[in-house]
């Protein structure tokens, strides 16, 4: 069930009142929101909810028993916790690297004439197994650290199971949305006009600007970039980084005003991520809930910047490394993330130097590493990467270059580059406007986003695979 | 215990709202929306497969759809932002499944058995090529196009994702094809299509399930009038595509008497118009399998969801197009 959907939305509307409703009585509105978001998921396939249940119930029980052991401190607590940190890898490497690894393991072995010791076969990737597998990892360690109390089993339910961010983020952490659930939300206390807000602007961003670029020019290019010439390679890419972030934040935009419409507040995720003038201030403004989790649980254990030069520069790489892989099973990913790892390394030795720099000449070259970066990314396979890059040097005419497309894309890169208060004070009035100027506005956003669908329906999200 | 205290409502600075204000403005929204579109809920929901969320997205789209048939605001509002759609207009291509008779509704009595066309020996150049389908035809038609870049080839990709023949509230395929067929004309065209198949089908003015051979024979007799709007569009070649079994055994069943469709209705054309039989390469005997021996060595050519191919099994089949087409045409490289 996609957010833009008609399906969604007469279930969102279902689900306000009746979550508003039974707010006052936590016994009840608990089992009725775990239910309800169970039933979302089962929306994409009933036997992905078992999945669900068996890391909800797995990482309870590994909470409770660091507690038992007598906290994280303990040997005990600290292997139960690797067990189950080992346990929730374990899920996701077999839904969604099995296939990648088990085939690229056959390709290893039969150029050697030796056979495959395990089956060749794909299996169902659950939609969003990266990330509530990433949030049950958050809930035990932050357990074992003792920064959190283990949580009665329905709440630890509903926190990886809550509708809004399930499917795909924001990746919320267990002390963010567990106390949260401690005592009924306010009704008197609601982000009405924020939220709304919220929900209007990822509609836009996603089906106005996102899917607008995809299907004009990011699309056709990265499927056979033979056919396309330089100035349309460049108008892809660079429409491609507007795409990537109006999609990917349209969703978490969308995400987070539901959240806030039933009384819950989400993290943040993005802010203004092309605007940054380091790779590393990129990833500060970028999927900001995944950053911060690969630093607190990759990057920090590993030992940081606390090692001198050479090891912070190893422990950037196996963490970007990482954030690639999490992306998705294929060879793009991991160079994507391997790309922003290697480049942070040579940024993070160059921090005196770099800011000499005039600040333009910063942007600038971030700005095309990422776009070059966000190749390896989107391009299906290597070859086409490969292909694609090499057209950037092909003469011929620019075919794609229609208004729509180039102002979108200059309207959302350079949106992140204008001063943010005015835009912020703008949305604050806009926040501050009566239900009676939000209902007709929101009702005229609506229509004219839905005019801009095409009749096969919204394509899915990008983060969706992921 | 150290909890980190993190923004929540009672302390969020935005939350100047009350419950009772989201829950009306979702309620005004939701009126307003009834009363712009209450059809297209309707419709949506009519094109969903069934189960709870088709019940659901019904109960409310019949009602909704009938204030908004009642009310004169919708038509209105198609008419003020129909300017941004973008889709292509289908509405005045002949060939569709459920015009009156006489017009081409009731496929089979308007679509006569068009006998098989002599070419001659000699091959023609093959100028352009149409991929069309539905999510099938992808990356089946981006590793074609790719495969014939360089050969004097315009490879046109026209995926119609989530639609199907037995389906037209989103697609008419026997409008689309006389469509696409007319405003950019194709030398051959690559038909891989029926992933979204088993809706009712009206006939005789009623709907017929899926799929007794009623139903089987009208999706047959409708694949005809697409392949038949094609050919009068002057295509030389058509192939139209099995589709291998799927992993879940009640979508296999449709998708196996799809085929059988596909197969009844293509026959009988001769040369002009061909079985790929993608079935067969990808599930002999129709058994679902996730890889196929590809150079040598197992690779798994079947994407996750137990449907689609995934990109090396495009290459695959591409490759066996490539095949037919060569054979077909005379291609430049």
């Amino acid at each position: 069930m996609l957010f833009p959907t008609v399906e969604f939305a007469i279930f969102f509307s279902l689900v306000l009142p009746l979550s508003w409703a039974l707010m006052p009585r936590p016994h009840a509105w608990k089992p009725v929101l775990l239910a309800v978001s169970y039933a979302f998921y089962a929306a994409a396939d009933w036997k992905f909810c078992l999945l669900l249940g068996g890391i909800t119930v797995g990482n309870q029980i590994a909470a409770r028993a660091i507690e038992r052991v007598g906290g994280g401190e303990t040997l005990a607590g600290r292997a139960i916790c690797a067990g189950a940190v080992v346990g929730d890898l374990a899920v996701l490497g077999v839904f969604k690297y099995y296939s990648f690894f088990v085939d690229e393991i056959n390709g290893t072995l039969a150029g050697a004439g030796l056979g495959l010791p395990l089956p060749l076969a794909t299996i169902a990737l659950p939609i969003g197994v990266s990330f509530f597998t990433f949030q049950a990892i958050s809930y035990v360690v932050d357990v074992k650290r003792g920064t959190l109390a283990p949580a009665p089993l329905i709440d630890v339910g509903l926190y990886l199971s809550f509708f809004p961010h399930l499917v795909a983020g924001p990746i919320v952490r267990a002390r963010e949305f567990l106390p949260q659930l401690e005592k009924p939300r306010d009704p008197a206390k609601v982000a009405v006009g924020a939220g709304v807000v919220l929900i209007a602007v990822g509609l836009i961003k996603k089906v106005a600007i996102a899917d607008v670029l995809a299907r004009e020019v990011v699309d056709p290019v990265f499927a056979v970039p033979e056919a396309y010439a330089s100035a349309d390679v460049l108008l892809a890419l660079y429409g491609y980084s507007a795409q990537a972030y109006c999609d990917f934040s349209g969703y978490t935009d969308i995400a987070i005003g539901l959240a806030l419409l039933l009384g819950v507040v989400f993290p943040q995720n993005f802010d203004r991520p092309y605007h940054a003038r380091t790779v590393g201030e990129f990833w500060r403004r970028w999927h900001m809930t995944l950053s911060r989790f690969v630093r607190d649980f990759v990057f920090i254990p590993l030992g940081g910047s606390r090692g001198g030069r050479w090891r912070t520069m190893r422990n950037l790489v196996i963490a970007f490394t990482i954030v690639g892989l999490w992306h998705g099973a294929a060879w793009g990913f991991v160079l994507f993330g391997l790309a922003h790892g290697l480049y942070m390394a040579v940024e993070s030795q160059l921090r005196g130097r770099w800011p000499r720099f005039p600040t333009w000449a910063r942007w600038l070259v971030t700005y095309h590493f990422l776009v070059l970066a966000f190749v390896l990314f989107r391009a299906p396979d290597l070859d086409v990467a490969r292909t694609l890059v090499g057209q950037l040097a092909q003469s011929g005419p620019a075919t794609l270059w229609a208004p729509l497309p180039v102002l979108l894309t200059l309207a959302v890169v350079g949106s992140h580059l204008l001063p943010p208060r005015p835009l912020d004070a703008l949305r604050e009035r806009v926040e501050a406007a009566s239900v009676a100027v939000l209902a007709p506005a929101m009702v005229v956003i609506i229509l004219l986003v839905a005019a801009t669908i095409p009749s096969q329906g919204v394509p899915p999200f990008i983060y969706f695979a992921f | 215990m150290a909890t980190e205290t993190l923004p929540n409502s009672d302390t969020d600075p935005r939350a100047r709202g009350s419950a009772r204000q989201a829950i009306l403005l979702v309620i005004l929204v939701g009126l307003g929306l009834i009363v712009f579109a209450g059809d297209s809920v309707r419709n949506a929901g009519e094109e969903l497969d069934d189960g709870p969320v088709k019940t659901m997205v019904l109960a409310v789209g019949h009602p909704a759809g009938w204030v908004a048939d009642t009310l004169p605001f919708a038509p209105i509002a198609d008419e003020v932002t129909g300017w941004i759609s973008s889709d292509e207009d289908l509405g005045t291509a002949g060939g569709g499944f459920n015009a009156p008779a006489g017009t081409g509704g009731e496929t089979g009595a308007a679509t006569a058995r068009i006998p098989p066309e002599a070419f001659g020996s000699e091959r023609a150049p093959l100028r352009s090529l149409l991929v069309t389908g539905d999510s099938m035809s992808q990356p089946l038609d981006a590793v074609l196009a790719r495969r014939t870049a360089g050969t004097g080839v315009s490879t046109r990709r026209d995926a119609k994702v989530g639609t199907g023949i037995s389906k037209t509230g989103v697609v008419d395929w026997g409008r689309l094809a006389t469509t696409q067929i007319a405003e950019r004309p194709a030398d051959a065209v690559v038909v891989f299509l029926g992933a979204n198949e088993g809706f009712p089908m009206p006939i005789g003015g009623r709907d017929v399930e899926c799929c007794s051979p009623a139903w089987v024979a009208e999706y047959a007799t409708r694949t005809r009038a697409v392949i038949e709007a094609y050919r009068r569009g002057g295509a030389k070649r058509i192939y139209w595509l099995t589709l291998p079994a799927p992993r879940e055994a009640a979508l296999a069943k449709i998708t196996g008497v799809v085929n059988d469709a596909i197969r009844v209705a293509a026959s009988g054309f001769g040369a002009p118009v061909q079985i790929v039989d993608a079935a067969e390469l990808f599930s002999p005997g129709f058994r679902y399998r996730d890889a196929l021996q590809v150079g040598g060595r197992g690779r798994l050519v079947r994407d996750p969801d137990g449907i689609h191919l995934n990109e090396r099994g495009a290459e695959v089949l591409a490759d066996r197009l490539l095949v037919r087409l060569r054979r077909d045409f005379v291609l430049e490289g």
